[in-house]
């Protein structure tokens, strides 16, 4: 390794970052403290002798970033080099001998700490790190025990407020570069960095610009003393008051892992663990403090029943009945048909199953639906050949084929950023404006909403022109509202057809993934199997099946607007905010007879709900979720939910007893068995083996099986912070046995898109594009104080510069803007990102914007832009 | 004789003082270092010591105390720092007075005092809050109603006692640590620290 | 007692105060010594705290022939029935001193052990500090015990124990495990 004498930041980067795999490399034998190890060629050898029980201490040194040898805490003697090394920038070679704890090892690390503590201010009682501190540790373990230093130690102004979300604190930083080679190297935001010479040296940010970074909660996680706190938590608890579990984060459909802390039945924090193939320990600021909406006043916490004009709080006993009664006289006098099921993307699988089995096994109705026409047919969803989130990393290249994953799944976006900046994976962005990884692309593909037959060729040559032997990766979503799903879906097929691409689905809702793989979608049974294959085989533990197939979303309001559909369940979704076509929804809304809330918070639809079955939340109740790879993994159960709430799955199955079906489903437990033994693609996926499976399970188990990381901790029991890394014999078969066969063949994509037929320009209009940014008018972040400050709450549209000259009015001018389908007055700001000719409308935003506009019947939307008089 | 002798011990007792004290009316004197009722204290200035840290609830083992601490506001701050005593309650009937809060206070916020004589009726009295357990403004206990006070319990309240201080040992007996303290002031330097460290 | 039929008036009034007064000279304990508290309720007892000075210095090993029941120590869930049962067998007027942490809440043995707090078996009517309660802590008790004879009411029975106040609510329909029963049947 030495001998080619690269410089350090052109090593491969699977030296910088990955652990490489036992069997792949070759191994060198190293000497560290008298035990003789294989490792492989290259690796770190502060990796090498953690991974082998040698602790050594350090503190800028992270698995997931590249060394810089700041810290000088790792030094160790090596035989034959001249002085101390710092193992976190020496790599391995053979026969190297290292000693760890010997006289002139000892001698560094006192001198260190004790350099280190010179101006470290001793206010450990105070600070939020105290007590879980890596320089209290490592003091304590390695360091002197007394400073010789007596003078006053520096002062600065503290704490100073970098963001809304963090605090800095200059006298306890060690110049330790982690928070700023974060933002650097891995959220490529450099909104952080060293300023000053020397003694001089501090963490700065830009002048008058905020470290308003989606990723700054990383910073504070990541730093190993004090410095950068965090304004939720601040001195909101103490390490020993926390207790904590592992659980995946619900906020989108990553799923990244963390560890839950509460002290006194509240959440106090979510701190990211380490997962390999997840988020490699990252989280993004909307997960990491959207804890907060748990405990918000504003949520439902008793069941409702309508009297009169108002929702009158009631027993369960009485809702239950009064809802069971509602559905059951409009399925006897109409037919199951006229009952429509909408939404349950965000609650846990279990909650899903339930629903699913209570709307086509009990109620019989098909017309059931997770997305709320924001997400691309279930069917492509569910058939498409999937990728996983760690074939980005081995892809022969990945295409962005939807929104920005910035603002709608901000850890994946970190993860194709890592496959593309340091593994060298080609990017190919194709979209109809910059986003957050355009910057990160090898090749930036522009194409008109709607319009991508040309983008798709340019793809297609430049992917031929890439040798290697990875799959191609699809990311595959709905880049816009605006327009119809059908022109990506339409590339999807191109792409898979030529290339073989495999796909990685951007849907962002917490568990549409697993809404979907359960039959909460129209046409399909739980377990990925369409409504005719898996018929047989579910009407045999439901004890019957729809008829016939129903409508997604749109059909289903479109059928309760013209009166065929009589009644509405609404699980844990509002459509008067979440459905882009405002004007469809609210129509039906008026016209369905029964409308039965089942959810967390009283939204605009709750006011039109006869009766409110208020449900725990995320923290509140245990199950499953399944991220955009089909991941399942584990939620855990953190606090006692406040008044009386009901987990979801249950309430679903109270509903089908009031309608004469018993389920016997007591636990949780109980029905991820039924799942496992009902739903084809769960096969194998019981509570047994999810117990077990620390980063979760990807479905269908029978392909990978030999990915599954196996813990030996009973559930519950505490957090495993380290990326696990099990031994050859603890993987795959060896720790279970091969899980039976899907019952029914899953269902596959035909890969048959039409294009659609392009929409013809009109050169005075702006073609919108609607999409989602990371904080708006969502519950998650309207009700997480944290966050509620960070969110623009107002609707705005977004025009290039030059766009905006040509109407001629200045930035902030309220102008009227027309669709064919409405007409609304709308602030006018000007965007970088945003190309000629086309207008960019966040979704989720209050008042009327961009669900006013959109016409779901309409290929695209146009609007045309006129100043007010 | 013999059915006698027992006479013997009783009439020899009768010219003995007698022994017995009669409470409530008098108290015995407690011993230098007793452990009683807790008192949070404050520096000279009225600042409060307590600085939220939680040290004494982690450290207690009969988990009696309740400790959160919160954002000192800066215009009317409660203690010297960035962080304070928000919540403070001790529940005595919990509390086992092993004093291990007073040892791992880093401020000396939090003492014990020598009363020892209340009681409760229910359970919700025997929490004592932070208004409760802060010294008043000439630095002593706050004297509650349920509480029988005869003078003396809250003399020496201060932390010299704390077997970890170097005024723990017998020499510094009465003579407390450097910290400005109301009700004890600005006090001598102890062993190892020189006059002109002390404030 | 025969005096519920006397009605209130000036004379009765004092009367009551009369009865009070001889109610709290002559409280008399039942041992129900548990645990180190019992050493310092038995030191109060002798010489050097006298408890004859409040007319109680008899500790009555029979429960029909005490009023008051000093619970001195940590009571185990084993002992809690017998605790229970003494009570039971003493005759009203009666009272509960709950003597030291362990007694009152369980103090620093919160296992499974344990009884946490002996007021989720009777009902207390003082609660002592400390661990232990001095004898002058435990006087304090005994004097507040007093003070509530003298105020209380005359005739009423105790309540039921209270414990730390947590009431087990059960929801609407359903069996404590969280199970529906209403929809069973249903």
């Amino acid at each position: 390794m030495s001998a080619n004498a690269v410089p350090m930041s052109q090593w491969p980067s699977d030296h910088r970052y990955t652990i490489p795999v036992a069997g792949d490399q070759d191994m060198v034998t190293v000497t560290i403290d008298d035990k003789v190890v294989q490792v492989p060629r290259g690796q770190l050898l502060i990796a090498a002798a953690q991974e082998h029980g040698t602790y050594i201490p350090r503190f800028c040194w992270h698995e997931r970033m590249k060394p810089v040898g700041m810290c000088r805490m790792c030094l160790v003697e090596v035989e034959g080099m001249r002085g101390l090394q710092i193992s976190c920038a020496t790599p391995v070679v053979d026969g190297m001998v290292v000693r760890t704890e010997s006289a002139p090892v000892k001698a560094a690390q006192d001198g260190v700490l004790e350099m280190l503590l010179i101006n470290h201010p001793l206010d450990c009682p105070v600070c939020d790190r105290g007590g879980e501190c890596p320089l209290q540790d490592q003091t304590l373990a390695f360091g002197p025990g007394e400073s010789r230093y007596v003078e006053e130690k520096r002062h600065f102004a503290k704490p100073i407020p970098i963001s809304d979300l963090v605090m800095l604190d200059r006298e306890r930083c060690i110049q330790c570069g982690r928070c700023t080679r974060f933002a650097a190297e891995i959220a490529g935001d450099a909104l952080i960095d060293f300023g000053g010479r020397g003694g001089h040296t501090e963490v700065i940010t830009y002048p008058d610009e905020p470290f308003s970074s989606y990723f700054s909660g990383n910073t504070v996680q990541i730093c190993p003393v004090g410095a950068l706190t965090a304004k939720p938590y601040r001195f909101r608890a103490r390490p020993w008051d926390l207790d904590s579990v592992e659980t995946s984060c619900q906020a989108c459909a990553v799923g990244c892992r963390g560890a839950l802390d509460s002290t006194s039945n509240r959440l106090v924090r979510l701190l990211g663990v380490d997962s390999e193939p997840v988020n490699h320990g990252w989280l993004c600021d909307k997960g990491r403090y959207g804890y907060e909406w748990v405990h918000s006043e504003a949520r439902v916490r008793a069941p409702g029943l309508r009297r009169g004009m108002e929702l009158e709080v009631t027993s369960w006993p009485q809702a239950l009945d009064a809802a069971a009664a509602a559905l059951r006289r409009v399925r006897d006098e109409h037919g199951p048909g006229a009952i429509g099921v909408l939404g349950g993307a965000r609650g846990t699988n279990e909650d899903a199953y339930a629903w699913a089995r209570f709307a086509k096994g009990v109620l019989r109705t098909d017309n059931v639906d997770a997305q709320l026409a924001d997400g691309l047919p279930a069917d492509v969803v569910l058939g498409m050949p999937r990728a996983t989130i760690a074939d980005l990393d081995r892809a022969r290249a990945i295409v962005l084929l939807g929104p920005d994953l910035k603002e709608e799944l901000p850890v994946l976006a970190l993860r194709v950023r890592r496959a593309a900046v340091d593994l060298g994976v080609p990017l190919i962005d194709v979209a109809a404006r910059d986003h957050g990884l355009t910057s990160s692309a090898a090749h930036v593909i522009r194409h008109a909403p709607g319009v991508v037959q040309e983008a798709v060729d340019q793809v297609a040559s430049i992917i031929d022109g890439i040798t290697g032997d990875g799959p191609v990766v699809v990311v595959l979503g709905r880049p816009s509202v605006a327009e119809p799903a059908a022109a990506t879906i339409h590339a999807a097929s191109q792409l898979a057809k030529s290339h073989g691409a495999r796909f990685l689905s951007a849907l962002r809702r917490g568990n549409v993934h697993g809404a979907l793989d359960l039959g909460l979608a129209p046409g399909f049974l739980p377990g990925r199997v369409s409504l005719d294959a898996g018929r047989d085989h579910l009407s045999a533990t439901w004890g019957g099946t729809p008829d016939a197939t129903g409508f997604d979303a749109t059909g289903i309001l479109r059928a309760a607007a013209n009166g065929t559909i009589k009644a509405l369940v609404l699980v844990g979704c509002d459509l008067l905010t979440d459905f882009p076509d405002r004007a469809l929804a609210r129509e039906a809304l008026s016209a369905v007879e029964r409308v039965v809330c089942v959810g967390a918070f009283p939204d605009d639809s709750a006011e039109r709900a006869d009766v409110f079955l208020p449900t725990g939340v995320w923290g509140e109740q245990a199950g499953t979720t399944t991220n955009l790879e089909g991941r399942v993994s584990v939620l855990r159960r953190k606090i006692t939910p406040e008044g009386r709430t009901m987990e979801g799955w249950r309430i679903a199955a109270e509903l089908a007893a009031r309608l004469g079906s018993d389920w016997d489903l007591e636990t949780v437990e109980e029905v991820q068995d039924e799942i496992a033994q009902a739903a084809p693609a769960f096969a194998g996926v019981d509570a047994a083996l999810l117990r077990r499976a620390r980063d979760g399970v990807v479905l269908p188990l029978a392909d990978h099986l030999d990915e599954v990381t196996f813990v030996p901790a009973t559930p519950g029991a505490g957090v495993s912070w380290e990326p696990l890394r099990p031994a050859a014999d603890e993987v795959g078969n060896g720790e279970v046995a091969a899980p039976p066969a899907p019952a029914v063949a899953l269902h596959t994509w035909s890969m048959e898109a039409p294009a659609p037929a392009a929409a013809p320009r009109d050169s005075y209009a702006l073609r919108v594009i609607a999409a989602r940014t990371l904080y708006g008018n969502d519950r998650v972040t309207s009700e997480s104080p944290s966050l509620a400050r960070l969110a623009t709450s107002d609707a705005r549209l977004l025009v290039s510069a030059r766009d905006r000259d040509r109407i001629g009015v200045e930035d902030g001018t309220v102008v009227r803007v027309t669709s064919p389908r409405a007409s609304v007055e709308l602030p006018i700001h000007v965007d970088r990102s945003t190309p000629e000719g086309f207008a960019f409308l966040a979704t989720n935003r209050d008042g009327a914007g961009a669900s006013d506009l959109i016409d779901l019947d309409a290929p695209v939307t146009d609007v045309r832009v006129e100043t007010l008089s | 004789m013999g059915r006698l002798s027992g006479f013997r011990v009783t009439l020899a007792q009768v010219f003995k003082p007698k022994v017995t004290e009669h409470y409530p009316k008098e108290k015995r004197p407690k011993p230098e270092r007793f452990h009683g009722r807790h008192v949070l204290n404050r520096y000279e200035d009225g600042m409060e010591k307590c600085i939220g840290c939680e040290l004494c609830a982690g450290v207690c083992p009969a988990k009696c105390i309740y400790v959160r601490g919160a954002d000192n506001p800066p215009d009317a701050p409660v203690s010297p720092g960035e962080r304070y005593g928000f919540v403070y309650e001790i529940n005595y009937l919990r509390c086992i007075h092993c004093d291990l809060c007073v040892e791992a206070c880093p401020t000396e916020a939090i003492t014990e005092s020598k009363l020892f004589e209340f009681s409760f009726t229910n359970r919700e009295d025997a929490i004592y809050t932070r208004d409760e357990l802060l010294v008043d403004d000439e630095g002593r206990a706050r004297r509650q109603p349920w509480e029988l006070w005869h003078g003396g319990e809250d003399d020496r309240t201060s932390a010299w006692m704390r077997a970890t201080a170097p005024s723990g040992s017998a020499e510094f007996e009465g003579r407390v640590s450097w910290s400005g303290e109301l009700g004890f002031g600005v006090r001598l330097g102890e062993k190892g620290q020189s006059e002109e460290s002390s404030p | 007692m025969g005096m519920e039929t006397i009605p209130h008036n000036f004379l009765t009034a004092r009367l009551e105060d009369l009865v009070k007064w001889a109610r709290r000279s002559s409280v008399w304990p039942a041992t129900f010594g548990l645990a180190c508290c019992a050493m310092e309720m038995m030191a109060t007892g002798a010489a050097h705290y006298d408890l004859a000075r409040y007319g109680m210095e008899v500790f009555r090993a029979s429960p029909r022939q005490a009023d008051l029941m000093v619970v001195a120590g940590r009571l185990s869930q084993k002992m809690a029935p017998v605790l229970r049962q003494v009570y039971d067998q003493m005759v009203e007027p009666k009272w509960v001193i709950s003597m030291g942490v362990c007694a009152s809440t369980g103090g620093m043995f919160n296992n499974y052990a344990l009884v946490q707090g002996v007021d989720q078996i009777v009902p207390v009517d003082v609660y002592v500090p400390g661990c232990p309660p001095g004898p002058e802590t435990l006087m304090h008790g005994i004097l507040t015990l007093h003070e509530q004879i003298r105020s209380g009411p005359l005739l009423a029975r105790r309540e039921a124990g209270r414990g730390a106040g947590i009431q087990i609510e059960q929801r609407d329909g359903q069996s404590p495990s969280g199970l529906a029963v209403a929809a069973r049947s249903a």
